[in-house]
């Protein structure tokens, strides 16, 4: 489908950029025309058109730029119209060439809103600062304002504790901040950004939220950007009949019901995805080796609930409520302190994956993670090799000799990881299992580690442009739908795995449940915006991103041989799994060569429409 | 016939974790859903003997059924 068929011209909407030279201190606005649906939709699909245009070949390099920006969406009256990108050329995604690759992380809670309240769509950081500052956007009298103010104050914070003191400092305010972690960066390139949320400074508890994925916090603190806090009123549009129509579609579509919580007749999150995938022994554990045991049983939802306070929380105006929190219980049995969220991939990458299986040592891991601003993906994975190192190498451990279940032992290497003591571990899987030669185990594919779905289960890994599960919609398919076939993984990455992407542009939360060809989205766009965009448009624009997030791949080096799973997936099956075991090296081979034959054609037509687009602009 | 049925996550909080139950020969899946009284669109996954089956599909005598929620994440 051609954006002819949108009733309108993307070059009749404009965006507000704002871009800031923090080494020089100069601040330069700019409102420009789009280019195409992708920078109208927003996102990843927008800010992709600007790292394409840089030569960067070292993430840490005044080259490479920092973009934040939103969706569409984002700070409209939409439910989980939230969320905040960053993107730039990532310090843990790199290709065997030494090539950093292009990288986003996304990210709810209110920061979004106030930047676009503010009168922003787009910030985009160049170079680094001499100094520590922090980037202070408000609303002036006649636009958007941003001001760059000493953070030494804010150094060796945790997140959460840099994200209370602004808001001592700026009410009414939300941030964006890194932790310990992306200070470090040199040692740590998993550093998150840390966001805040309502609840969080309402209540003063750890509630933030994190745009995790890629090295996003280590970026900034390269850049010595150590905080971003967007100051506006709330100016959250009216709820009009027709967008509570929406709203309750969003609340009523099948999709998002799994992520309500179960009080609420939902699903209780993604947390029941171990009791699923347990039934298969296909929850990872042990570094993605599950043994076909009921250790992981320990960590179901209602075994938890015997010891903790279980409770159901939202982002800003979210009926989803997605987050479970978990408190401890008072000596009365009242609500006590908040112990961590309970998401699948923390409780499983601090839990079952590092032989952790008690659910008060997990919450602590995860908290500590959380405080230290790291990514609790990158984090997890790479503790996990750690440990099975150290248990094939009982003669010569790495570190502290941490080994499966030994809770205090990983916790001093959380802790060091997270002040930048431990490089090792804070640069990421990739690089520590080449330095040591012993690849096969080393759960990451490109460079990015793998979220906690076992790559036995999803080929469509290989083919995920920004993190395993994020961008490829395909890691439960075998357990859902028990697709082995060539045919069918290849139809399901060219088809609807790859459309996963489009929630990072469009502003919405992966768990509003309805796809990118939904009519929900459609109605959504015409509700909050007037603009009237056809579900098949929406579906062709996040193709064409997602081709050239493929495409930036190829041209940061990512070689052929890239393109693949964790060795051991192929060279030594788990038995204990009882999913069936499919991935075997003719089966990617063929694989590959099914998906390059539909995604390399089209790449070369695009190009010469990507070519023409930047000439123009 | 005597069929085993075995519940998942939100289903088995809300249902029964497991039970075994006569159901008429030649019941479909979705019958025996049906009879239980889970909604269809409560449904992501359905096995039968451990194999992904669909709700057409028909259980036999001893077939141990399990029934599980929409997942998903991201
Ligand atoms: S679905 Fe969850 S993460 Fe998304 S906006 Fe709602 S509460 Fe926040």
């Amino acid at each position: 489908m051609s954006e002819e068929s949108s009733t309108f011209a993307p070059s009749t909407v404009s965006y507000r950029r704002c871009t800031v030279n923090l080494e020089q201190g100069t601040v330069s606005f700019q409102s420009l025309p789009c280019a195409n649906l992708e920078d109208v939709l927003g996102g990843f699909g927008r800010s992709f058109q600007v790292l394409e245009q840089r030569t960067v070949k070292n993430a840490y390099s005044p080259e490479n730029p920092l973009i934040v920006n939103t969706g569409l969406l984002t700070g409209t009256a939409v439910m989980t119209g939230l969320r905040t990108y960053f993107s730039a050329y990532s310090p843990l995604k790199r290709s065997d060439a030494g090539m950093p690759g292009a990288m986003w992380a996304a990210g709810s809670g209110n920061f979004g809103n106030k930047l676009k309240w503010a009168g922003l769509d787009e910030l985009i950081f160049e170079d680094r600062s001499s100094t520590p500052v922090l980037a202070v956007i408000r609303e002036g009298a006649s636009g958007p304002v941003v001001e760059l103010e000493p953070a030494d104050h804010l150094l060796g914070l945790t997140g959460h504790e840099k994200i209370m003191a602004l808001h001592r400092q700026y009410p009414d305010a939300h941030f964006a901040v890194i932790g310990p972690a992306g200070e470090n960066y040199q040692n740590v390139y998993m550093g998150a950004v840390v966001m805040s949320t309502d609840n969080e400074l309402k209540s003063g508890e750890p509630k933030s939220r994190f745009a995790g994925r890629g090295g996003m916090g280590s970026v900034m603190g390269y850049k010595n950007l150590i905080a971003i806090v967007a100051q506006s009123r709330d100016k959250m549009p009216p709820v009009t009949s027709a967008m509570r129509d929406v709203n309750r579609g969003v609340i009523t579509n099948g999709g998002s019901a799994r992520f309500q919580p179960v009080s609420q007749g939902g699903g209780g999150g993604t947390w029941a995805n171990i009791e699923v995938l347990q039934a298969f022994h296909a929850v990872p554990v042990n570094n993605f080796r599950p043994k076909g045991n009921d250790d992981v049983e320990r960590l179901f939802r209602d075994k938890v609930e015997m010891e903790f306070d279980v409770f159901a929380e939202a982002c800003f105006r979210c009926g989803i409520r997605c987050h479970n929190n978990v408190f401890n219980r008072t000596a009365w049995g009242g609500r006590g302190r908040l112990q961590a969220k309970y998401d699948f991939e923390p409780l499983i990458l601090f839990g079952s994956n590092l032989g952790v299986h008690q659910p008060a040592q997990v919450s602590e891991l995860i908290h500590l993670c959380d405080l230290l601003g790291m990514d609790a993906i990158s984090l997890g994975t790479t503790l996990a090799y750690v440990l099975d190192y150290n248990e094939r190498h009982p003669e010569a451990p790495l570190f502290n000799g941490a080994t499966f279940g030994a809770f205090e032992a990983i916790k001093a290497l959380i802790q060091e990881t997270g002040r930048g003591g431990n490089e090792g571990i804070g640069r990421g899987v990739k690089r520590l299992s080449q330095q040591l030669g012993e690849t096969s185990y080393a759960m990451h594919v490109k460079g990015l580690e793998l979220p906690a779905y076992l790559p036995d289960t999803n080929p469509g890994y290989i083919f995920a442009i920004a993190g395993g599960h994020m961008s490829m919609g395909t890691h439960m398919l075998l357990a859902k739908e028990g697709v082995t076939t060539v045919e069918g993984w290849a139809k399901a990455i060219t088809t609807t795995g790859l459309l996963q992407v489009g929630y990072d542009m469009i502003g919405l939360c992966k768990f509003v449940g309805a796809g990118m060809g939904h009519e929900l989205v459609s109605q959504a766009i015409a509700e909050a915006t007037g603009l009237k965009v056809p579900p098949e448009d929406i579906v062709a624009a996040v193709r064409r991103a997602y081709l050239r997030g493929l495409a930036l791949e190829l041209r940061q080096g990512f070689g052929e041989d890239e393109y693949t799973l964790p060795s051991q997936v192929m060279n030594d099956p788990n038995p204990n799994m009882t999913l069936p075991a499919f991935i075997t090296r003719a089966f990617i081979e063929e694989l590959k060569e099914r998906v390059w034959s539909v995604f390399k054609p089209e790449i070369d037509e695009l190009r010469g429409a990507w070519r023409d687009e930047s000439s123009e602009a | 016939m005597q069929v085993t049925v075995k519940l998942f996550a939100s289903l088995r909080y809300r249902w029964f974790e497991e039970e075994t139950r006569q159901f008429p020969d030649g019941s479909t899946l979705l019958e025996v859903v049906d009879r239980i009284g889970i909604p269809k669109k409560e449904l992501g996954i359905t096995l039968i003997n451990g194999s992904h089956a669909s709700l057409q599909d028909v259980v036999l005598d001893g077939d141990v059924v399990a029934l599980m929620p929409h997942i998903g994440g991201g």
